[in-house]
Parts: C-alpha cells; sequence; structure tokens
C-alpha cells in the first residue's frame, strides 16, 4: 500500500496519527485575519482624525483676526472723540459675539507714523502686533 | 521528519492573501465616504463666500462715497428689514457662472453696543428664510463703522460708531 497507513499496529494499541500537512495554510490564515483586522483598525482611526482636523481648521479664526485688524487699524484715522466710541464697542462686541478678548492702545504719532498695540485673543488663538502706519 | 508537502499550498496562500489584501486596498481607496470630518469642507467654502461677499458690500465706490454695507446700515431702522441687502448679498453668494442660481439661504443682523445700559443688541437687516433651528448653518461676520443714531446713545445726532454684521448662511 503506498503513503501512510491509516491503521498501524502499535503493540496491539490502535493510535491515530497526527496530520501536520496544513499547519503553514493555518498560520497563513491566521496573517490574513489580523491584517484585515489592523486595517479595520486604521480605517476607523481616521474619521477621527478626521474630525479633530476638521475642528482645527474651523477653530483658527484667519478671517476674525484680519476683520478685527483692519477696523481697529482704521479707528485711528477718526477724531478722538469717535475714537474713544470705538475703543468701547469693539471690545465688548468682540467680546459679547465672538468670544475674544480684543484690545488695542490709542494710536500715538511717533515721527509721523502711527503706532498702535493690537491684542486678539479668542482662548486658543492669540495674536499681538504692533502697527506702524507707513 | 520535517514534512515539505504543503509548500506550495503555503505560497498559494501568501499569493491568496495579497490578492485579497491589494483588492481590499484599491476598493478602499477608489470609493470615498463622507464622514463628519469632511463636513468643514463644504462649512468652509460658504464661510469664505460669505466673508468674501461682505467684504465686497463694504468697499467704497469711489472715494466721496460710502460703502453700500454701510449705507444699509445706517438707512435701516432698528426693528425695519431692508430688502437692499437682500438684493445685493443674495446675489453675490448665489450667483453661478452658468444660468440659474444658487440655494444658499441667509439671515442677516448687525450687533451694535448699548452705551445707556451697557449691553450688545442686535437689529435685524434682512433674511431670505427663516431659521427653524434645523439647519447646519455657517457664520460670516464684517465689522463696520458706520454713522448712525443708535439705541442708548446719549446725542441726538448721528455718531461713528462700530457694529458687527453678523451672517448666517446655509444650503437647503
Amino acid at each position: 500500500m503506498a503513503g501512510a497507513e491509516p491503521h498501524r499496529s502499535c503493540g496491539g494499541a490502535d493510535v491515530a496519527r497526527l496530520n501536520d500537512d496544513a499547519q503553514w495554510i493555518i498560520l497563513m490564515g491566521f496573517l490574513v485575519s489580523f491584517s484585515f483586522f489592523f486595517l479595520a483598525l486604521v480605517i476607523n482611526q481616521s474619521t477621527v482624525v478626521g474630525q479633530t482636523t476638521a475642528e482645527s481648521v474651523i477653530e483658527f479664526p484667519k478671517n476674525d483676526i484680519r476683520d478685527i485688524r483692519g477696523v481697529v487699524i482704521s479707528s485711528a484715522d477718526y477724531p478722538s472723540s469717535d475714537e474713544a466710541r470705538m475703543r468701547t464697542d469693539i471690545p465688548a462686541i468682540a467680546m459679547s459675539r465672538k468670544n475674544a478678548v480684543v484690545t488695542f492702545s490709542s494710536p500715538l504719532e511717533i515721527n509721523n507714523h502711527t503706532v498702535m498695540n493690537i491684542h486678539y485673543n479668542n482662548g486658543v488663538t492669540e495674536f499681538d502686533e504692533n502697527w506702524t502706519s507707513l | 521528519m520535517l514534512n515539505t508537502d504543503g509548500q506550495l499550498y503555503t505560497i498559494e496562500g501568501f499569493a491568496a492573501a495579497l490578492i485579497m489584501l491589494i483588492t481590499a486596498y484599491m476598493v478602499v481607496n477608489a470609493t470615498s465616504v463622507y464622514t463628519a470630518g469632511d463636513t468643514h469642507i463644504s462649512d468652509m467654502q460658504l464661510e469664505a463666500l460669505g466673508t468674501d461677499a461682505l467684504r465686497v458690500m463694504d468697499t467704497k465706490e469711489s472715494l466721496n462715497t460710502i460703502s453700500p454695507l454701510r449705507n444699509m446700515v445706517e438707512s435701516t431702522p432698528i426693528g425695519t428689514d431692508n430688502t437692499t441687502f437682500g438684493a445685493m448679498f443674495g446675489n453675490l453668494i448665489n450667483n453661478r457662472t452658468t444660468s440659474g442660481l444658487d440655494h444658499i439661504q441667509y439671515t442677516a443682523n448687525y450687533s451694535y453696543w448699548n452705551i445707556d445700559d451697557n449691553s450688545v443688541n442686535s437689529a435685524f437687516i434682512n433674511a431670505s428664510r427663516n431659521l427653524s433651528g434645523g439647519e447646519h448653518a455657517v457664520r460670516a461676520t464684517k465689522w463696520v463703522v458706520v454713522e448712525k443714531h443708535l439705541p442708548g446713545d446719549s446725542a441726538w445726532l448721528a455718531q461713528n460708531r462700530t457694529v458687527l454684521v453678523e451672517v448666517l448662511m446655509w444650503r437647503d
């Protein structure tokens, strides 16, 4: 009879022979299933990463800072009585509507240049500028 | 003794695993899933559009005139509607290069500081639709210097004041 014999007499008792032919295939199966697990894990995490990225991108107040900077600089061109009124308007509205602390110094004339300090902080992003007119 | 009968099966297993992984990789890459994290793309575009439109509206047409946005805030008595704002802002955000308009809705108001009772109040400007609360809206804002008599001003005459024009925008 060719090949392994199904039953071989070993001293009177019959013992089933251990078949280890396919062990590698089973191991490969494990490997493949594990790689699928890791792939799923990575895909699962990517949505979380996207969410936090989106939040941080939205949170950066680029337009707010530009806009505040623009209006603060323009306030320097007004007479001091108007400028004083705008000085109360801007920080109060910024705090109430934009949740941002905005302060700016009175415009100073130094060597024919107007100089002003602008400060912005919305709790996440802080911006400070020492502005000098041309 | 080591049995080497299964080597071909092993190689086949490797090949099958590679084919499956590559197929899965290509399928996952070919389709993009719109996740919650992607909403910022359309949100930011809408916000940029609104900010740009407000910027355009707050630009003077010539040296001796005032900007349309400033004119709208100044000429709208508190508690009334300004349809001129709707015509201009609605056009700026909804015009497309092809014929037909986009479907962006908005509601606009401006906030001012009441000197008398030290509070920030809002005044309505115009809206294309009323807010129902279910919209996924973004906010675009613009600081505007206006010459206007606002509630709480002790002086009767119009004074230079800074107000914040706020627009909520959403698609429906």
